[in-house]
Parts: structure tokens; C-alpha cells; sequence
């Protein structure tokens, strides 16, 4: 106990500012999802920094249910961030708690397993490889109707308002069948671009010098570091973005090009570590951190582009994450100082206006968009840029989906319980597609409306941006 | 720790998980938003109805054991620590609005529900919820009801008991009582104002029948800038007399100024100030600009450096922000802060401002203040370090004196932020032993058996014979076994 | 009659020349049977006669000016003593800039008014009567009138209190403060208590800047065309201080029906609210009254009630007008009565005298009254009424619970107060 105590008083000690700004106040308490749901104080931001000051005080083992129970019900979503006047640094502490409570606890198999996974080329490329086949045959989608579950919008909520997660069994099935699902949502909507042709001609409109205006001061740009010239922009193309949705990856490639950036591909990239630094592997997520450092020194571009907002976000924080190490700490706050997601670049351009997509959207934010990375207005206005579009608001579009990292694996019951809030939510808007900017959304929320019996797609922004200029033209030679 | 028959019978009634009674868990039910205090609960449930609150509160009373409400626990008093391992029943989950009755400006809704999200349910009918502590993004309803809260905009709108029109209340011994209801005229006592700002004492109110208004069509934010802060206090006396109105009037002192500009919150007042003056007006877009006016030639007549105006809604947002979030940017000037709540005679504000900045200084302590000028009521900030012994006793002595120089004009002890656990043993400076005891006497009432958060409010040495002082209870706990202990000598980390 | 001499020692420790007694006393007391009529000049005395009368068993009936003793109903059974605090008038604090005054229980409307109308305030209280009254006897009544809608009822205007309770003990709660949640809120407690609990001695209360425009329109039609400028004016989202519709006669003349609106604030902003509210119910005023003359026109409605043997108050959420106007034209009808709603509050008053003959009649209509008005939620309240209407249809709804009880016990334990409240 002494020494998990060290290693969190130590880490804490070096965060100790961090920690010690929490008044007590309470303001985050509203702003948390669980807490919302569970009621328990113990499931909210403040009661969980309440936990993690009682072991660094030594007055809690950091391998107690409590600690292991609260920590872990954490989604991570960090909306407690924005509304905390005090300025409390959320995320960072919670990987750090997570990282004690890992080594207080081993963390579920199945956690563990994903981890592995997804840290480990040979294991991913394959993974992800198989999963296309399998989405491919469509049996995923089948399948996980056929499944018995537990969660469909408008079923009374007993079984898990107290937020107990069920047996190993039916945690198992529950899994699976959600697994398969968003494997299923992972696939392209094609049916929402292919149903309703546009009916225009598509050579109308031409790209248009690019203009920046209406941003807030946080999300507008500086001048591209050489100069006059068209900005740079190095892509990553992520784990599950390269294996589930290279379509994304293409897709922004392709407009930021529109929009008079400079794209250049970066290789040697890889994994970027999200999912392990919150889940608490803090080490396996500083290896994967260094690789990119690396990678993505060579190619000298302005700006790396995301269209993964957990990875833009795990990126922005490369600076502290590798801030003890001498090698590597510099050059990581340096290019963690140039992550931007695509919709700020994009945004920042205007962006430039393509073809007319008769469509009724409504945008979901994600949370490492808008809460870790604070990017509010952006994707609101390249949706807007969208002839023809109609962009209706989703209520508690601000909270988070449920979807964070593997936590419909790991806590099926509340996760599965506030994805389908979402889902009723998205329900409600009667949009034709759910807009987001992560493919963990994509997934969880595309999961949640098919087994509501939903044909809803949910798309990537990019997605939408691109199709429109596709059917301006802008691709045709 | 509770006998495990009443938490059978607790889940029974809330839910398995509606009942927490694992000593880790109970940790962060410790304290509220003033953590000098820590009590450890015996244990927490959180019901969802008026049935399941009775049935709880029957069930913790047969077992004897004491009963404390709890919303959000961002008070400020400590009125919602649980003393001798009282039970908390929170009402986190009885977050429901049940009715919002546009034709008559009312709403009914259960005591969790969240004060901002009041307003927002009512704005798009036109209304909303006039009371507004600085914490209405988190505190409840019931909490609010609690404590009779104030908050800026009180100045013109009143604080909540006038909103509240009827309650359904469980009482301790486990029966139901409605008292009011469905509008403002109800024959005989004003129970439900008596109820309102009774801390927790006489029952849990469950259900919460509150006034709303029609949103105002325009508003006009002014800021004020003074380089000396009994200025900005001159200038808050001169608009009153002069027969003006404003729906609020905030002074954000220097120290206050330069943690909010150093937050995510900063409203972009001048760090180098010594004293900012937000001043709102809303009404009719008519005739606003004409008050507008008149107010800010008497902040420059007092000697404001410069006198702004929001210029449009992002603008005039941010400013409140940094207002209503000043309390938690405290956070970044020193770990430790004692937030008093006294309210004076409006007129005497120069010279309480000026007395309260020598204390300080007498004391080397830095005090921030942040405050509802127009109604007078004050809120130094001591900021400290706990680790620091001595500076711990320069607070002690410091704060004793400000609380005294503010009754000694006429003031009051709270104005918005309940007596708590924090202010219990300044009840003397304000009331005699008749006042304490008719107070007792109006507990007793309604608690009989004294098991509704006792050790609060009022001084236990001035009842003695009362049952919910119990064997060690309250007093026995380190914090203010006799009159004298100061508040902050509790804020020791235990 | 054993008890004649126990009045006799109460009223004995006063000088003779504040002691009323036999006819003079019932003459002060409007008609009402009492023994004697105190007038103490200071708390000490207060209290003094309070032990006295615990001492004796003597009823106690605290009064101000005395006006609403003719109105029935107190509870006690025996003669009683009126304690009345109409000396007590010292104005102890007054500062202008806190908008805060305190002052004796007995200090008169008329003289407080003098006294805020120089510094450009006012006390906005149109509680049935309180412009006839003592300021003591307008918190002791507590009540609200229809500036309440703008300004908060009396409860939410008193800052401080100073009491004898009915077992003589002195409690000086509150404050002069304007916000102040130091202990419970007995001040709340004791308003609208009707002297039950105890004789209010000192007041202290919150003032309001007096607004620089005073402005009431009237809008005149028959009584459906009155009920649909009510609805327009409750509806609106306009700031109108307070409206009431008033019904004069059983007819249907087509002009028995008014709407009085009244709107303060500053002058372009009244007149502007005035426009557009006129635009709004799509008609323009039968007439408009602006400063002084809306004043006084307001403070004249104020004492409506007096001298009405019967007055009854039904109250109800102002969209229940429909049951509340109905049974209040019921009532009208046998009283050859008049009707005062206040549009914005939900209170209908009527006020009248009924035929000789119709006493039967008319408390068998109210009783009906009360069961559909309580069936909506609402209270009916006998503001004043024969005993024998009374006695049927009841003073006011409801008992009050073992709570009330409790309370009157606490501060009362002899029951020397004669009240009708709890």
C-alpha cells in the first residue's frame, strides 16, 4: 500500500498545485454524466478528487472497491473541465489515478486485452484487417439484432440506475453484441448520399479564396511558419481511423487539399496512445508517444491534422506526458503545440462552400473536441458552409455519448444507459444523419441507433464536407 | 457505521444502490463546499419520491439515529456535514421538474433539481427563476430552499422565500405535510416561510412549488474601475439614494480581480484595479439606456478610473462569469480560503470596507473581496495556507474581528450563506438568550425527538436539556465544543 | 362575573387617560363588546399588561387603529381587552440611502408617508386597509395587495421584528438588513400572524425608491369584455405593477366592468409599457391617470373594504379566474355587492351588505363557494361577515395542523390572544 501511496503521492506531489486548487465547490457536479445518472457524489469529478487526495493522504487504499469502482466509472469525458473555476487540470490526474489503481488492481482482461492490441502493430494490423472482412459480410449487424439485451431506448432503467454492472456472463454477451454493432456502424453510410441525388449541376461552384472570420480567439490560427506559402499539414492516420475508416482519412485529405493546405503523409506513425494514457498505462502510451515524435518531425508540416478528436486531444498532451523525458520533451510539447483538429483548419478557411447537400443534420460534440481541446465553434461552422443544409441542434449535444474508449466493453450497463439517451435524443431531432467528429462516436452512437431499430447513419463532418465538393466537382481532374 | 437491519430496510425502500454505506465510499460525503469541515457520514441514501423519503426518514428515526439533507453540498456553512454519524439523505435523484405552469408563472418540481436548470426549463416559456446564487449551475433547489439563498440579482428581485409558494415537507418523525401551495394566498402562519432557511432542522422539503417571471426584455451591463475600493462603495450608496434600481450591484475587489483574470474565466477587468463595480439594469429596452447613464456618472463622480459598458451578450456573460465563478478561482491564489457572509447597512460599506482592509493589513493576511454591494452583504475572503500555524491563528484573530466590526454596525452574521456548522457560535453577537430560545422552541416544534441535523444553527449551550444534543454528539467532535472555538481551528487537516 | 375584574386589573396599570372603557371602548372598537381599550406608550408596558393578563386570564385583543374589530370572528369567549399599539410610534431609524426605516408598531400610514415622500420612497403596501392602518397592524395582518405582483407581499418587506410574545417574553428577530438568514425566519412566522402569537411592538421594514413615473390606465366594457383585458394584461410580458378588474352592480350596462392598470417605473419606460400594452388588449384606455392623480387613486382603493359588513376574499391561481368570478358574482348578486379582483395574483374580494332576510341564503351560497374554489386548489377567507354567516359557512378554510398548534402553544401557552388566526 506504502508504495502505491509513493507513487501517487509522488505523482501528485509533482501536480500538487493541480489538486490542491479544488475548492470543493461542487460546480462540476452537474456537468458530469454519471454523477447526473448515479446520484452518488462519489461518481462525480469532485468526489473522485476527493478519492484520489484521500490516498495521497494515505487515508484510502488505492486497491479499495471504492477507489477502483469510482475511478473506473469515470468516462473520462473531462466536461467537468470547462465548468471548473478553479482551474482544475481533471484528465491529467485522472490518468494518474488510473495508472495507481492499475498497479493497486489488474484492470479487467478484456481491458487489458484491447490495450495490447491496439499497442502492438502485429496484433492490430491483423485485428483490424479481420474486422473489415467480417463488417464486410454484414453478419455483425445481424448478429448483434439477434443478440439478447439489455438496452433499448424507453426501457425502464431498474436493472441499472444504481450503476452495478451485471455478471461476467451476461457482461460478456453484452460485449459482444455491442462490439458487433459498432463494427457494423464503423461501415460508410452510403445510403444517405446515394438515396437523394443532387439534383443540380455539379459544376457550379468553384473553390474561392480561402477567409477567416467569426472564430473565437482560441480557434483562430497564426500564419503558417513559412510564410506566404500554403500551409503544411501532416495527417494521422491513427489505429482505428486507418483500419475501420481510411474512407475518413482520405476524405480529409482531400478537403483540406480544397481548402489550400499542403498535405503531406507521414510514415512511421502509429497508435497514438489514447487509450492507453487514460485507461491508466501511462508507459505503453509514452512508447507510442515517442514513435510519433519522431514520425512526425521529419515531415516539418505547420500543422498535423486530426479527424479523431481522443487522438488530437491524447496528442495535444504529449508535452506533459513526456514532459520528464530529456530526449524526447521539447520536440513532443513542440509538435504537441501543432495538433489541430480538421475542423479548425477547415473552419479557418472559411471553408470553401461545394455543392448542395439537401440534408437534415444534427452535430453531436465530442467530448476530447470540446471539452479537452475546447474547439466549440469550428464544426458549426464548416456544417454550416454546407449548401442546403440543415443543421437542427441535438439536445445535450455537450455530453458525452457513453462511447469513451472501451467503456461500453467495460461498464455496459451506464454506458449502454447513456448511449441510449443519446440515442433517444438523436431520435428526437428526426435528422436524416448524426454529424461527429470521432470514430468512437461514430461507432458507440451508430451502435446505439441500429440496435434501436434506428437506419440513422452517423457520419464523420468530414464525411459531409466531402461529398459535397465531390458532387461540385472540385475531385473531377 | 448503521445496524445493518436499517440498511436492509433502506434498501428496501431506495434500491440497493440507493443506500451507501461503505466507509470509503461515505469519505467523499465529508463536507460540503466549506471543507475546514470533516465528518464521515454513518451512512448515505438517496431516494427518488416523497414515499421513499418518508419511509427513510421513519426508518433512520426507529434506529435513533440523527438525519441530515444534503443537495449538491456546495454550501458554505457546513450545513450539510453530518455530525455524529448522522445518516445523509441526499436528494441527487429526485431531480425531476413536475410541472411547469406557464398560465400562472409557477413550477413544482422536486427538491434536486439543479436552480439553473429551473430557468432554462422556463425559458422557452417566456419565464424563469429570479433567485441566482453565484453556485446555480450546482446548487438545488432544495438547498436554495435550505438556506433562504440570495445571490446578485436579490437586490431588485428578492431572495428565495419569495418564490417559494408551497412545499410538500416530510417531517422528522416520518409524516407528510403540505404547507401552501398552488399560489401565494394561503389563511394562517406562513409556514412556508418559516420552513424556508430552517438549514435542514425542521424536515426535507420534497417537493418544491416555486414563483417564476417573465424573462426582462433588455439588460445593461456596466463596469465600473476604481483604484480605491471604498470608492466603488461610495458610488453603490450614491445610485440607491439617487432613487435607482438595479436588478444587481457587485464590487469584485483587486485580489478578487486578479484570480479571475488568471482563471479560464477572466472577463477582461484591468488586473492593476483596486476595486470593479458591475452594475445591471433590466427591464424594458425602454428607458434602460437613460439608467444606464445616470449610473455610471456616479461611479465616475465616486472616482472611477473608467466606466465600461458590456457591449454585447458574449461580453456581458463573461463579465458574470468571472463574478459567479470568483469563490472557485480563489483556488489559485492559496489552498485555503474562509469565506464570511456578513451583511451591513448599505451606508456603512465605505468604512467596513476600509476597516476590514486594516485588518488585513494588521494581520498580513491577504483578504479578497467579492460581494452583493447593493444589498450590503459582504464576502471577505481570507485566503491562507493551513499548513502555516501561525498564519492559521492571524486568520482566527482576523476573522473574529471582521465578523464583529460588521455586527457592530448593524449588521448580520449570514446573509445568504446559512449558519451552519460554521457560524452556530456567532448567534450570540447578533440574538439574546429569549431570540435563541424562542428558536429552539420553533425546533422543537417541528423536531421534538431532535434527530434533523442537529449541531447546527443554533448553540448547543444555549439549550441543554435538548434530546439531539445526544451522548458526544456535535460538540464532542473537535469543532466549537464551547462558545469561543473559532471557526478555524477545524480547518487543521484531520 | 368573576372575570370583569381581571380586565380591571390589566387596565389598571395604565393611567386613566389611556384607558377607555364601557361605551368609549366599544365606540373605539367599532361596535364590538370589549372591556377596555389599552394604549401603552412603550414596550416595558406591553409587556407588563401581557403578564398581567396571563396572571389574571385575561383575554387579550391586540390592536393598531382598531379598524377591522367590527369584523368578527376572533376565537375566545370572553370580553377581552384590546391591547392597542397606536402610541407606539416613535420613528427609531430612518436612512434614507438603505432604503431600510424602523420604527414603533403604532406609527401611522399617513405619517410615514410624510416622513418617506421628501427622500422620494415609499412603503409599496396595499394590503387590504394598511393605508387606514399602523404599520404594526399591516404586518401583524400581513396580506398582500396588487402592487405585490412588482413588490413581494408585506412578509417579503419586513426586515426586523420586535415582539411581546403571549407569555410576555420580549424577542427582538431579525434585522435591518436587507438580506439577513441568521436563524430561522421567525419574522415570517410572526407576520400575518394577527397578533395570535404575540403584540408587535417595532418594526423594521425595506423601502423602495419611489418611481419617477406613476401611471394607471382604465380600460372600461362589460364584464366579458373586462374578463379578456384581464387575460391580455396577466398574460403579458410586459412589467404592469399590478392590475385589478373591478365589477360594479348585478347589470350587464356594457361599462359595469373596469380594468385598472397600473405601471411604474421610469417615464419613458412607463409610457412605453402603457403603448404597448394598449396595443396589445387592442383598444386604447377609457382613461389614463399619471402621477399624483394615479397615486391617490390607488391609495383611495386601498380602504375599498372598510365598512363593508360583508367582505369575502377568493383566492385562487389567477387561470382559475373562471370558479373564483363565478362564485364571486354569486355572492355579489345577494349583496348587492361590488367586485375587486386583482388580475395578477388570483384574488377575487367582493365586498356588500346582505338583505336582512338573506343571511340563510348567502351562507349557503358561500358554502358552496368554498367547496368549488378548495376543489381548484384555492381558499375562500371571510375578511368580515355576520356571525351567523360565519358560523356556517365558515371564517376561513382548514384548522391548521398539530404544527399550528404547536406553534400557538409555544408562544402562547395561556391563550390570552384573541385572534382568528390559527
Amino acid at each position: 500500500m506504502s508504495g502505491r501511496r509513493d507513487t501517487l503521492a509522488r505523482a501528485i506531489a509533482e501536480q500538487e498545485e493541480r489538486l490542491l486548487n479544488c475548492v470543493h465547490c461542487g460546480f462540476c457536479l452537474p456537468a458530469c454524466p454519471t454523477y447526473r445518472r448515479l446520484g452518488d457524489e462519489a461518481d462525480s469529478p469532485r468526489g473522485r478528487l476527493y478519492l484520489m487526495q484521500a490516498v495521497v493522504e494515505g487515508r484510502l487504499d488505492a486497491g479499495s472497491d471504492a477507489f477502483q469502482t469510482h475511478i473506473g466509472r469515470c468516462l473520462g469525458c473531462r466536461a467537468c473541465e470547462p465548468v471548473c473555476p478553479s482551474g482544475v487540470e481533471y484528465g491529467n490526474l485522472l490518468e494518474l489515478a488510473r495508472q495507481v489503481g492499475g498497479e493497486a488492481r489488474r484492470s479487467p482482461l478484456l481491458a487489458r486485452l484491447i490495450l495490447r492490441v491496439f499497442g502492438t502493430d502485429w496484433l492490430a494490423r491483423p485485428a483490424m484487417l479481420a474486422g473489415r472482412l467480417l463488417r464486410a459480410t454484414g453478419f455483425p449487424a445481424f448478429a448483434a439484432r439477434a443478440l439478447p439485451g439489455e438496452h433499448r431506448p424507453g426501457r425502464q432503467r431498474a436493472s441499472h440506475e444504481d450503476g452495478n454492472e451485471p455478471g461476467p456472463v451476461a457482461r460478456a454477451a453484452g460485449a459482444a453484441r455491442l462490439g458487433l454493432a459498432m463494427l457494423a456502424a464503423s461501415a460508410p453510410a452510403r445510403e444517405l448520399f446515394h438515396k437523394r441525388p443532387a439534383s443540380h449541376s455539379a459544376r457550379e461552384v468553384r473553390p474561392v479564396p480561402a477567409r477567416g472570420n467569426g472564430q473565437t480567439r482560441r480557434e483562430r490560427l497564426g500564419p503558417p511558419r513559412g510564410g506566404g506559402q500554403a500551409p503544411t499539414v501532416a495527417l494521422l492516420t491513427g489505429c482505428v481511423q486507418a483500419g475501420l475508416f481510411s474512407r475518413v482519412n482520405e476524405a480529409t485529405a482531400r478537403v483540406l487539399s480544397a481548402n489550400g493546405y499542403r498535405v503531406v503523409t507521414v510514415a512511421g506513425q502509429g497508435c497514438c496512445g489514447a487509450l492507453h494514457a487514460h485507461a491508466g498505462a501511462l508507459e505503453a502510451a509514452r512508447v507510442m508517444a515517442r514513435r510519433n515524435v519522431r514520425a512526425f518531425e521529419g515531415a516539418e508540416a505547420d500543422f498535423v491534422a486530426m479527424n479523431a478528436s481522443g487522438c488530437g486531444a491524447a496528442m495535444a498532451e504529449y508535452g506533459s506526458l513526456l514532459a520528464e523525458d530529456r530526449t524526447v520533451g521539447e520536440r513532443a510539447r513542440d509538435l504537441a503545440g501543432r495538433v489541430l483538429d480538421v475542423s479548425r483548419l477547415l473552419a479557418d478557411r472559411g471553408p470553401v462552400a461545394g455543392a448542395p447537400l439537401p440534408l437534415r443534420v444534427t452535430y453531436d460534440a465530442p467530448c476530447h473536441l470540446l471539452h479537452a481541446q475546447g474547439v466549440a465553434d469550428s464544426p458549426t461552422r464548416v456544417l454550416e458552409s454546407v449548401p442546403g443544409l440543415e443543421v437542427v441542434p441535438l439536445p445535450g449535444a455537450a455530453e458525452c455519448c457513453g462511447g469513451a474508449g472501451i467503456y461500453g466493453l467495460t461498464h455496459p450497463r451506464l454506458g449502454g444507459w447513456i448511449g441510449s439517451d443519446k440515442v433517444r435524443s438523436v431520435l428526437d431531432t428526426g435528422a436524416d444523419a448524426l454529424v461527429t467528429g470521432n470514430p468512437g462516436c461514430v461507432m458507440q452512437i451508430g451502435a446505439g441507433l441500429a440496435l434501436a431499430g434506428s437506419r440513422i447513419p452517423v457520419v464523420h463532418l468530414v464525411e459531409l464536407v466531402d461529398e459535397s465538393y465531390r458532387r461540385a466537382g472540385f475531385y473531377a481532374g | 457505521m448503521i445496524p445493518d437491519t436499517l440498511t436492509r430496510s433502506l434498501a428496501e425502500i431506495c434500491g440497493p444502490g440507493g443506500v451507501i454505506v461503505d466507509e470509503d465510499r461515505l469519505l467523499v460525503y465529508e463536507s460540503d463546499a466549506l471543507t475546514a469541515y470533516r465528518h464521515r457520514p454513518g451512512a448515505v441514501v438517496l431516494p427518488r419520491t416523497t414515499a421513499e423519503v418518508q419511509g427513510a426518514v421513519t426508518a433512520i428515526a426507529r434506529h435513533g439515529l440523527p438525519i441530515v439533507p444534503r443537495g449538491a453540498g456546495t454550501g458554505l456553512s457546513g450545513g450539510a456535514v453530518a455530525l455524529d454519524g448522522a445518516v445523509v439523505v441526499g436528494t441527487a435523484r429526485m431531480n425531476r421538474i413536475l410541472e411547469i405552469d406557464a398560465a400562472n408563472r409557477r413550477a413544482v418540481l422536486q427538491p434536486g433539481v439543479i436552480n439553473a436548470e429551473l430557468s432554462a426549463a422556463a425559458r422557452p416559456h417566456g419565464l424563469y427563476y429570479a433567485p441566482d446564487p453565484s453556485s446555480q449551475t450546482a446548487c438545488t433547489i432544495g438547498g436554495n430552499v435550505a438556506e433562504n439563498s440570495g445571490g446578485p440579482h436579490c437586490l431588485k428581485y428578492g431572495v428565495t422565500s419569495r418564490y417559494v409558494t408551497g412545499l410538500t415537507v416530510v417531517l422528522p418523525d416520518g409524516s407528510v405535510a403540505k404547507l401552501g401551495g398552488r399560489g401565494r394566498e394561503a389563511p394562517g402562519y406562513d409556514l412556508v416561510g418559516l420552513f424556508v432557511g430552517s438549514e435542514g432542522c425542521f424536515g426535507i422539503a420534497t417537493e418544491i412549488e416555486v414563483g417564476l417571471l417573465p424573462l426582462p426584455e433588455g439588460v445593461r451591463t456596466l463596469l465600473g474601475i476604481f483604484d480605491r475600493i471604498e470608492d466603488a462603495g461610495r458610488a453603490v450608496s450614491d445610485i440607491v439614494s439617487a432613487g435607482l434600481l438595479p436588478a444587481a450591484m457587485e464590487i469584485i475587489d483587486g485580489p478578487t480581480i486578479r484570480a479571475v483574470e488568471d482563471s479560464v474565466f477572466a472577463a477582461g477587468y484591468p488586473t492593476d484595479a483596486e476595486a470593479a463595480l458591475v452594475i445591471e439594469f433590466d427591464g424594458l429596452e425602454a428607458g434602460l439606456d437613460g439608467e444606464t447613464a445616470r449610473a455610471a456618472e456616479f461611479c465616475r463622480r465616486a472616482g472611477a478610473r473608467e466606466v465600461r459598458r458590456a457591449r454585447d451578450e458574449a461580453e456581458r456573460m463573461a463579465l458574470w462569469k468571472g463574478r459567479k465563478k470568483a469563490f472557485g478561482a480563489m483556488g489559485r491564489i492559496a489552498p485555503d480560503l474562509l469565506v464570511q457572509d456578513a451583511t451591513v447597512p448599505r451606508t456603512t460599506l465605505p468604512a467596513i470596507l476600509k476597516g476590514i482592509s486594516e485588518i488585513g493589513k494588521r494581520y498580513d493576511l491577504v483578504v479578497a473581496n467579492v460581494f452583493h454591494a447593493g444589498d450590503g452583504n459582504l464576502h471577505p475572503n481570507i485566503l491562507f495556507d493551513r499548513r502555516d500555524e501561525d498564519e492559521l491563528e492571524r486568520v482566527e484573530r482576523a476573522s473574529k474581528e471582521i465578523m464583529q466590526l460588521c455586527v457592530d454596525s448593524g449588521g448580520t452574521i449570514t446573509g445568504e450563506h446559512g449558519v451552519g456548522l460554521d457560524k452556530k457560535h456567532h448567534m450570540p453577537l447578533i440574538y439574546g438568550a429569549a431570540e435563541l430560545d424562542a428558536m429552539w422552541g420553533v425546533r422543537r416544534v417541528f423536531d421534538p425527538s431532535g434527530v434533523m441535523n442537529p449541531g447546527k444553527v443554533l448553540p448547543e449551550e444555549t439549550a441543554p436539556g435538548w434530546p439531539g444534543h445526544g451522548e458526544g454528539r456535535g460538540a464532542a467532535e473537535g469543532e466549537g465544543a464551547g462558545v469561543a472555538e473559532p471557526a478555524v481551528a477545524a480547518m487543521a487537516p484531520p | 362575573m368573576s372575570t370583569a375584574t381581571a380586565p380591571a386589573a390589566v387596565a389598571q396599570l395604565l393611567p386613566g387617560n389611556r384607558v377607555l372603557t364601557g361605551a368609549a371602548a366599544s365606540e373605539w372598537s367599532g361596535g364590538r363588546a370589549v372591556e377596555a381599550v389599552l394604549f401603552p406608550t412603550d414596550t416595558d408596558e406591553v409587556r407588563a399588561l401581557v403578564r398581567e393578563a396571563n396572571e389574571t386570564g385575561t383575554d387579550l385583543l391586540p390592536a393598531g387603529n382598531g379598524s377591522w374589530l367590527d369584523a368578527g370572528g376572533w376565537t375566545g369567549v370572553r370580553g377581552g381587552v384590546v391591547v392597542s399599539t397606536a402610541r407606539l410610534d416613535t420613528l427609531f431609524h430612518y436612512e434614507p440611502a438603505d432604503l431600510t426605516l424602523t420604527a414603533g408598531a403604532g406609527l401611522g400610514w399617513r405619517k410615514l408617508a410624510a416622513v418617506l415622500e421628501p427622500n422620494g420612497q415609499w412603503l409599496p403596501w396595499d394590503a387590504p386597509g394598511a393605508a387606514a392602518g399602523t404599520l404594526g397592524g399591516a404586518v401583524a395582518c400581513g396580506g398582500s395587495g396588487p402592487l405585490s405582483a412588482r413588490y413581494g407581499a408585506i412578509r417579503d418587506n419586513v426586515l426586523g421584528l420586535e415582539v411581546v410574545t403571549g407569555d410576555g417574553r420580549l424577542l427582538r428577530i431579525g434585522g435591518r438588513v436587507v438580506k439577513n438568514v441568521a436563524g430561522y425566519d421567525l419574522v415570517r412566522l410572526f407576520t400575518g400572524s394577527r397578533g395570535s402569537l404575540g403584540v408587535i411592538t417595532r418594526v423594521s421594514v425595506r423601502l423602495f425608491p419611489r418611481p419617477e413615473a406613476d401611471m394607471t390606465m382604465v380600460f372600461e366594457g362589460g364584464v366579458e369584455r373586462g374578463l379578456e383585458v384581464a387575460r391580455a394584461v396577466r398574460t403579458t410580458s410586459l412589467p404592469v405593477a399590478a392590475a385589478e378588474m373591478d365589477i360594479r352592480g348585478g347589470g350587464a350596462s356594457g361599462r359595469e366592468t373596469r380594468v385598472v392598470v397600473r405601471v411604474l417605473g421610469s417615464r419613458e419606460e412607463a409610457e412605453e409599457v402603457c403603448s404597448r400594452l394598449a396595443a396589445e388588449i387592442g383598444a386604447a384606455p377609457a382613461g389614463t391617470m399619471r402621477g399624483g392623480e394615479s397615486d391617490v387613486f390607488h391609495r383611495r382603493r386601498s380602504v375599498w373594504e372598510e365598512r363593508s359588513p360583508v367582505v369575502v376574499r377568493l383566492a385562487a391561481l389567477p387561470d382559475q379566474v373562471a370558479v373564483t368570478m363565478r362564485w364571486a358574482r354569486e355572492v355579489a348578486r345577494r349583496t348587492r355587492g361590488e367586485i375587486a379582483a386583482d388580475v395578477l395574483g388570483g384574488v377575487v374580494r367582493v365586498k356588500g351588505s346582505p338583505a336582512d332576510d338573506g343571511t340563510a341564503e348567502l351562507a349557503a351560497v358561500l358554502m358552496r363557494a368554498r367547496r368549488d374554489v378548495e376543489a381548484v386548489g384555492g381558499t375562500m377567507t371571510l375578511s368580515r361577515a355576520p356571525q351567523a354567516v360565519a358560523a356556517t359557512a365558515g371564517w376561513a378554510g382548514g384548522g391548521g395542523g398539530a404544527l399550528v398548534q404547536r406553534i400557538k402553544s409555544l408562544f402562547d401557552p395561556g391563550s390570552v390572544l384573541l385572534s382568528r388566526c390559527p
